[in-house]
């Protein structure tokens, strides 16, 4: 029926549909305009994945962040910036946790990133000596960048069983009287430190040897002639021509030492004391108080953009040194 | 086999006899303390079943190196989850080269109106840290029913600003004029991407690839989030979850298991290292 319809008004139409073809077949004779079709097109993947799994749920993040939610996580109440003032312990109830676990954070990363930097360029000014099979002890100290948190973690937390030989010579020597370092407040964080500096140090090691590496080899030639012994290179060649990448990693490792959460979850998972991240992490997934935990994250979130703006701003000058 | 440095390396150098015994002495030190774990987790896999595993075994004549292959008939649930770790690093492996190709392609070699802003939003991704969307994901996954399933592993991942960024540098060293020319010629566009321009990438995407499989075998966090099934843990999370078996932990069977998944990793370091290597130096610039 409505196809007749159709028809009978079809002559009267006709030329309005022929005007938009043409004009659709014009737009599509120009290459600009298909060039800007197909670049739609071959970008769309990786866009629809951003939009979905990026730019979607950090918005949704903020918005949750500012709501007090459902057992769903589904906002029920606005709750303006409760949630912030809450952590930052600024909502006058004095409760203090999470603002000291942000401490906590910021302590475990003091621990681990001077600790490897320092072991990584001492294996590094180690590993630049051109001794015969100096390849098969560079691969052994790069070898930790292919062992995960995980692993590490599985390992770790035998090594640091309370039967262990080394544990208990530890918790002797400190006298803890408590079973393992991981049941006394003094050791916890250490603990964790100690294995996430092992994991972390195959990473600097590479980075730190091709810093290395990118010195000019006459410059130590012309201080040896000038009667310079090896500390003194060490301290007025290397360490300032390596500046650039010690900032580079201590960045980096500030960053990813922040983000850390596999060897907090797998070492220390029931400690009071932990750090932001594990605590954001609980408060999300054994609570489930999603717009808690997500102002949490967003909190993480400024703290590390933070760091990566500082990052990129210190990259250029690196470039302008060389 | 490490080179790290862009120019080829001079020859060993003779040196004196105590110089070189210090530096090997060093090496060594270095080297047996950094394996320690390692051998740690070694030795307590060959001690058989004991409540009362030792560093150094006591009994060195009955260590127990079948441990490997029995490990999956005690633990027939490993084999799965090495599966599941096999297709999630592979899918988001080609995922990711696929997309960061095709968006990269665009941003060298197309002109249009507003590609500034693809480029923006292709970098801004990398101004997000995971943790910040994590709970929305979660939220989102999970109300999809994705959680215990392959699509929930890989989707979230399989585009990657760094991966749009390292493949666009790349192919803005190719020379321009090839490609003017192969479209004057009546080449198509596509064509000229898949028969022409990937080849000639394929330092860049085996960088990218390592890379991403290296990060995705790792990955720790949102398989933890996402599946609750044991068959369903990849192999990072199955490891973990020995601990929890009531009655105690079999040492020797988890360390192990552990010692089996971390294989393909350090595999892939020895034969891909230089990939890995600028993979992760250039990775790292993601904040």
């Amino acid at each position: 029926m409505q196809e007749d319809v159709v028809s009978i008004v079809a002559p009267v139409s006709a030329p309005v549909a022929y005007g938009r073809q043409n004009a659709l077949a014009r737009w599509w004779s120009r290459p600009r305009n298909r060039e800007l079709l197909m670049a739609l097109l071959y970008s769309s993947p990786a866009l629809i994945i951003f939009f979905l799994f990026t730019y979607f749920p950090f918005v949704r993040a903020i918005w949750l962040s500012l709501n007090i939610t459902n057992q769903r996580g589904e906002p029920a109440a606005f709750n303006g910036l409760g949630y912030y003032l809450r952590v930052l312990s600024l909502d006058g109830s004095g409760r203090t946790d999470y603002l000291q676990s942000i401490g906590t954070s910021f302590q475990f990363t003091l621990m681990v990133v001077p600790t490897v930097i320092i072991i990584a360029v001492g294996l590094a000014v180690l590993a630049a000596t051109r001794v015969r099979g100096i390849q098969f002890f560079r691969l052994i100290f790069t070898s930790s960048i292919a062992i995960s948190l995980a692993s590490a973690g599985v390992i770790w937390s035998l090594i640091y069983n309370p039967s262990s030989g080394a544990t208990r010579w530890v918790v002797e020597l400190l006298n803890l009287g408590v079973p393992g370092v991981l049941n006394s407040n003094l050791t916890t964080i250490p603990a964790v430190a100690v294995m996430s500096v092992w994991s972390a140090l195959g990473f600097n090691f590479i980075i730190a040897l091709a810093g290395l590496q990118a010195i000019p080899e006459d410059l130590y030639e012309s201080a040896s002639i000038d009667g310079a012994g090896g500390w003194h290179k060490f301290r007025f060649i290397t360490l300032p021509l390596l500046s650039p990448t010690l900032l580079f990693l201590v960045i980096i490792g500030t960053i990813g030492a922040l983000q850390a959460f596999t060897q907090f979850h797998l070492l220390i998972p029931d400690s009071p004391n932990t750090v932001f991240i594990y605590e954001t992490f609980r408060a999300f997934w054994y609570d489930n108080r999603y717009g808690l935990a997500s102002a949490m994250s967003i909190i993480v979130f400024i703290i590390l953009i933070t760091l990566t703006i500082i990052q990129y701003r210190t990259l250029d000058q690196r470039v302008h040194y060389q | 086999m490490i080179d790290t440095a862009d120019r080829r390396e001079r020859p060993p150098v003779p040196h004196s006899l105590p110089y070189n015994t210090m530096v090997y002495a060093l090496l060594i030190i270095a080297a047996i303390v950094l394996m320690s774990p390692l051998l740690f987790a070694l030795s307590i896999s060959v001690q058989g079943p004991t409540m009362d595993p030792r560093f150094i075994p006591r009994d060195l004549t009955t260590l127990d190196f079948a441990i490997f292959a029995r490990v999956f008939e005690d633990e027939p649930i490993i084999s799965r989850w090495i599966l599941n770790s096999f297709v999630v690093a592979s899918g988001v492996t080609l995922g990711v080269v696929v997309t960061s190709a095709l968006f990269a392609y665009v941003l060298a070699y197309f002109s249009f109106p507003g590609k500034a802003l693809l480029l923006f939003v292709a970098l801004g991704s990398l101004m997000v840290p995971f943790e910040a969307t994590l709970i929305p994901n979660y939220l989102l996954v999970a109300s999809w029913g994705w959680t215990n399933s392959y699509q929930g592993l890989i989707l979230p991942f399989i585009a990657s600003g760094f991966g749009i960024f390292l493949m666009r540098q790349y192919f803005l060293t190719l020379p321009r004029e090839l490609y003017d020319a192969a479209l004057v010629d009546g080449c198509s566009r596509f064509r000229y991407l898949w028969m022409i321009l990937l080849p000639l990438s394929r330092p860049a995407i085996a960088t990218l690839a390592v890379y991403t499989f290296l990060s995705t075998w790792n990955q720790f966090y949102w398989p933890l989030l996402v599946t609750s099934a044991t068959e369903w843990r990849t192999t990072q999370v199955g490891i973990t979850i020995f601990r929890n078996f009531e009655g105690g932990v079999v040492y020797n069977t988890q360390m192990a298991a552990t010692l089996i998944v971390m294989l393909p990793t350090l595999v892939l370091l020895v034969l891909g290292q230089r990939q890995l290597v600028s993979g992760l130096t250039s990775g790292a610039l993601k904040g």
